[in-house]
């Protein structure tokens, strides 16, 4: 057998379905089109069967919007964010060629892409590009369409070269946070410092807090949270990490032998402090979209591994005195905290077991959006788990069928390579176990599974159990 | 898992039937009647031949629906509350976009639509690819295009895409059942535009019986056939007695008997096998037809796509006897041997009144099967089980809570045998549990179990109860299986 292909992206294109065109003039309705090679005729083709789709699967009157097209060799998924704009994404399904050298029969693989997954991808394009821009509406309603079709140019084309779509999996549909637990009192001095930055500069509304890939606090809204984290982990903070590692996190006034030593930075706005006469670059974002969209200043500052975000209220003139002050109350401070919890951590975190075998496993809660994964060995999307693919292709398998289970179910199935993975789904939670030992049997497994969800899961109730 | 089982209940060496697995490619397809006819040296019959089988089989069988046009709107039915909310529709049409068959409604008044599948067929194959189903909400709509025909199923069942496909497939395999697949090319090719229906006249039943069937029998799910238990003595003497009555006739093929949608013996020509699918249709279309029940016999031409797609065998059918509603089905290549089929079908009649085989046949059809709690597994609801190389298949009576929830189960059987047999990733064993149901499904290589359990059963006694189960099975597989394979 051949190697197998990857997942490629086809195109990717955004229409506006309300946009009255003439005869000949259809091109008008597409507002984002990649690949740019694709001919004006290709692309309004396309859009004239996703429309076509739409008008034919719409008679029926389906449950909920249309989703997905299955074809012998690609997937199309269709996302509506607001009404009438369609994003539409179309993957290359993975193949493999079969046969001898005479023969070879091309087999394409459709389970191995899942409409749970890309829909995800979709659902976070939009996502992404509101949390800078604002609605899709909005722009063209204070804008002109023109205004949007040249925002959207800027915004996905540089997008789309982020997406790794290979390496997407059942992470990008829980798009989660991982949380860091913590003791009280370390919580707590991050609850004082909020606090006291809050009360000190009502300027700012709202502040998160995050130490490595984990958040501690966020005061902003769960779904703001989620976008904002996907922002930092994925984009903001990998970039500026590779800064720090050529240029190093040194002590910033090592002068004074009494002070404890300020790691601090701003990663948004001026990045030297001492020699800034502008503020730099500050990011404006729009939080709060479904109920009360509102601009904010997007400040992030950084000392160690502690990562702070302000959210200014996006209506004030913001001055180098104040990122100085900003930076005189934090630093200190923060680099203390962070020094704390990256003691506490390394005190009281185990680092997961690197045996191969060893069950893996991830978990998520809806309500909080919270995940862990000891599957994925980073946060990054690098494709870098610690167990076979496929284990995770089925954890897809189970999380895109959970609606069978009804609120609370467990399912437990055996691979052809006598793998086992366990899948568990009680109200909003759910759980999947990957345990890679052979000549287990069915009882063995399900008593690791009840196992691991005494120690890993103490006290988080499973129906039934 | 624990219990390692080394029996394979309903096992034998050798099958009646082509072993399947249900998701396998459908293309395949054998040309096994010129075979039979060349070992013989009977000249085969021409296209001439065709058009007359083609009037015979209307006469013959088919009671003729009379298409009542009305003249109503085109897109009236998209307005229609109940048509909207039937839960499986399925539209046949020619890949011109001539309308030829709707499940529900009278396809004439929505030409329009068709036109619109056909355009999202062709448009996608324009791109050297091909469509295979649309998802939105809770509704899946799959595309089968099979050179001359597309079908469509727009579906709310929850069945996944392959299950709805297979179902499809069965209904271009009834089509071609009647007019034989390369008739059906040859239409086509001939006049593209060619409204099928008039060759088709009667054949809707066929094919609406056959949907409801597929839907609600596990055969077509697991591709397998249930036969009537008997005990294996009076199951050889009766194929004792057809092979006997068969002997001096020439090219007889198969003989099938069977009752209320189970075997009863399936006697086959050496080297021939029939496959389930094949047998499916037979099923149906005895079911179908009440023409058979009035009418001594029947003489029917009857295309088997699997078996030979390019042409008809030709089915004696009838009923054993008044007072025995076993329909005995002989099927040979020969079109000339209604009158020597219906001396042999006496004779057969005879032979088992002789032996009391008629009345075992009734008892047997009129006593119920035991359900799981009367034959002692209290925790066991329901189960199917499949024996992979006979491709035969049993299932207990249907017991609380599914007894007025037959829908329910079969869509646990349904999933459950998706996520065993996903192409890419089969899984060898399932053990599932909901707020309602627990279900194990466990695939190996000699046989298939599907048991669906109470939900809060322990994984434990699970394990045991289905240990249980099987050596039960296997004590009973003379009586519940039939695991010779006779010859003519």
């Amino acid at each position: 057998m051949m190697a197998k292909s990857e997942i490629e992206l086809k195109n990717f294109f955004i229409f506006s379905s309300s946009y009255e065109s003439k005869e000949g003039e259809e091109y008008n309705k597409v507002l984002y089109y990649y690949p740019p090679t694709d001919d004006i005729n290709t692309q309004v083709n396309n859009v004239g069967l996703v429309e076509a789709i739409i008008k034919f699967t719409g008679n029926f009157k389906p449950s909920g919007p249309l989703n997905s097209l299955h074809t012998l060799k690609k997937r199309q998924l269709y996302f509506e964010p607001e009404p009438n704009y369609w994003m539409v994404i179309t993957i290359n399904l993975p193949f493999i060629n079969k046969g001898s050298n005479e023969s070879t029969v091309v087999e394409y693989i459709e389970e191995d892409v899942h409409d749970t997954i890309y829909k995800a991808v979709l659902k976070q394009a939009y996502a992404m590009y509101r949390l800078f821009s604002g609605t899709y509406t909005s722009t063209e309603r204070e804008y002109s369409i023109t205004a949007l079709r040249n925002k959207f140019e800027h915004f996905y084309t540089a997008y789309l070269k982020t997406l790794n779509l290979s390496n997407c999996d059942i992470l990008n549909v829980f798009s989660g946070i991982h949380f860091l637990p913590l003791d009280k009192q370390n919580f707590l001095n991050v609850q004082c410092f909020i606090n006291a930055l809050e009360c000190n500069y009502p300027i700012i509304e709202y502040v998160s807090f995050l130490f490595n890939d984990s958040l501690i606090w966020s005061g902003i809204e769960p779904d703001d949270t989620q976008i904002i984290y996907q922002y930092l982990i994925s984009t903001l903070l990998p970039a500026n990490i590779e800064t720090e590692l050529q240029g190093g996190s040194i002590p910033r006034n090592p002068s004074s032998p009494f002070a404890s030593l300020h790691y601090g930075r701003f990663i948004t706005g001026p990045t030297n402090l001492k020699t800034a006469h502008t503020i730099g670059k500050v990011p404006k974002i729009f939080l709060n979209n479904e109920a009360n969209p509102s601009v904010y200043y997007f400040i992030v500052y950084r000392a160690l591994n502690a990562t702070i975000c302000l959210f200014v209220n996006g209506g004030v003139d913001l001055t180098v005195e104040l990122f100085k002050e900003l930076d005189a109350f934090m630093g200190q401070r923060l680099s203390s905290i962070a020094s704390d919890i990256g003691e506490y951590c390394t005190r009281s975190i185990i680092p997961p077991s690197s045996s191969d075998t060893s069950p893996r496993f991830i978990y998520f809660n809806k309500l909080n959006l919270a995940y862990k994964s000891t599957i994925h060995l980073d946060n990054r999307q690098s494709g870098n788990v610690s167990c076979g693919k496929e284990l995770v292709q089925i954890m897809a398998d189970m999380n895109s069928r959970k609606e069978s289970l009804s609120f609370a179910g467990e399912t437990i199935v055996k691979t052809m390579n006598d793998y086992w993975v366990v899948g568990k789904v009680s109200n909003l939670r759910e759980f999947y176990v990957a345990l890679q030992h052979k000549n287990a049997s069915l009882i063995d497994i399900s008593d690791e599974v009840k196992k691991i969800c005494d120690t890993e899961l103490k006290g988080i109730f499973f129906h039934p159990m | 898992m624990a219990t390692n089982i080394e029996i394979e209940p309903g096992a034998a060496l050798e099958s009646a039937l082509v072993t399947t697995d249900s998701y396998e490619n459908f293309e395949q397809m054998s040309s096994s009647l010129e075979e039979i006819k060349n070992s013989n040296f009977i000249p085969s019959t021409t296209t001439d031949e065709f058009l007359d089988n083609c009037n015979n089989l209307d006469n013959d069988i088919h009671l003729n629906c009379s298409i009542t046009s009305t003249n109503s709107k085109d897109e009236e039915y998209l307005q229609d509350e109940e048509w909207l909310s039937k839960p499986k529709h399925v539209f046949v049409l020619s890949s011109a976009g001539k309308p030829i068959y709707s499940r529900f409604g009278n396809e004439d008044r929505f030409a329009s639509y068709f036109g619109i599948m056909q355009a999202l067929v062709s448009f996608v194959q324009a791109d050297d690819d091909s469509i295979r189903s649309i998802h939105a909400g809770d509704t899946k709509f799959v595309f089968l295009f099979k050179e001359p025909l597309i079908l469509v199923a727009v579906s709310k069942t929850g069945e996944c895409t392959l299950q709805l496909t297979a179902q499809l497939n069965y209904v271009f395999n009834q089509i071609a059942s009647t007019l034989t697949l390369s008739r059906l090319v040859k239409i086509y090719e001939q006049r593209r535009n060619y409204d099928l229906r008039r060759l088709l006249t009667g054949v809707d039943r066929f094919i609406d019986h056959l949907l409801d069937f597929s839907e609600n029998e596990p055969a077509f799910t697991l591709g397998a056939v249930q036969c009537l238990p008997l005990s294996s003595s009076i199951r050889d003497t009766i194929s004792a007695a057809i092979i006997q009555s068969c002997s001096k006739i020439k090219n007889v093929v198969f003989g099938i008997l069977l009752a209320k949608n189970q075997l009863i013996t399936l006697v086959r020509m050496k080297k021939y096998y029939i496959h389930p699918h094949d047998l499916h249709l037979i099923f149906n279309l005895v079911q179908a037809s009440e023409s058979f029940k009035t009418v001594e016999s029947c003489w029917a031409p009857i295309c088997l796509p699997r078996f030979d797609s390019s042409g008809f065998l030709y089915g004696h059918v009838s009923y054993l006897a008044e007072d025995c509603q076993a329909c005995l089905i002989l099927l040979t290549v020969e079109g000339d041997a209604f009158s020597s089929l219906s001396e042999a079908k006496q004779r057969v009649v005879e032979r088992l009144r002789r032996g009391s085989c008629l009345e075992a046949i009734n008892e047997s059809l009129s006593s119920r099967e035991e359900t799981c709690m009367e034959v002692g597994f209290p925790e066991v609801r329901h189960y199917l089980y499949k024996s992979k190389s006979t491709a035969q298949f049993y299932q207990p009576h249907i017991s609380a809570p599914y007894s007025s929830n037959h829908k329910r189960l079969m869509n646990i059987y349904k999933r459950a045998h998706y996520k065993l047999h996903c192409p890419t990733r089969p899984l060898k064993l399932l053990f599932e549990r909901t707020p309602q149901d627990a279900i194990l499904a466990w695939d190996t290589r000699g046989f298939e179990l599907y048991a669906v359990l109470e939900p809060l059963i322990e994984t434990s006694s699970a394990i045991s109860t289905v240990g249980r189960l099987l050596n039960w099975i296997k004590k009973r597989e003379d009586k519940l299986f039939h695991l010779n394979a006779p010859t003519f």
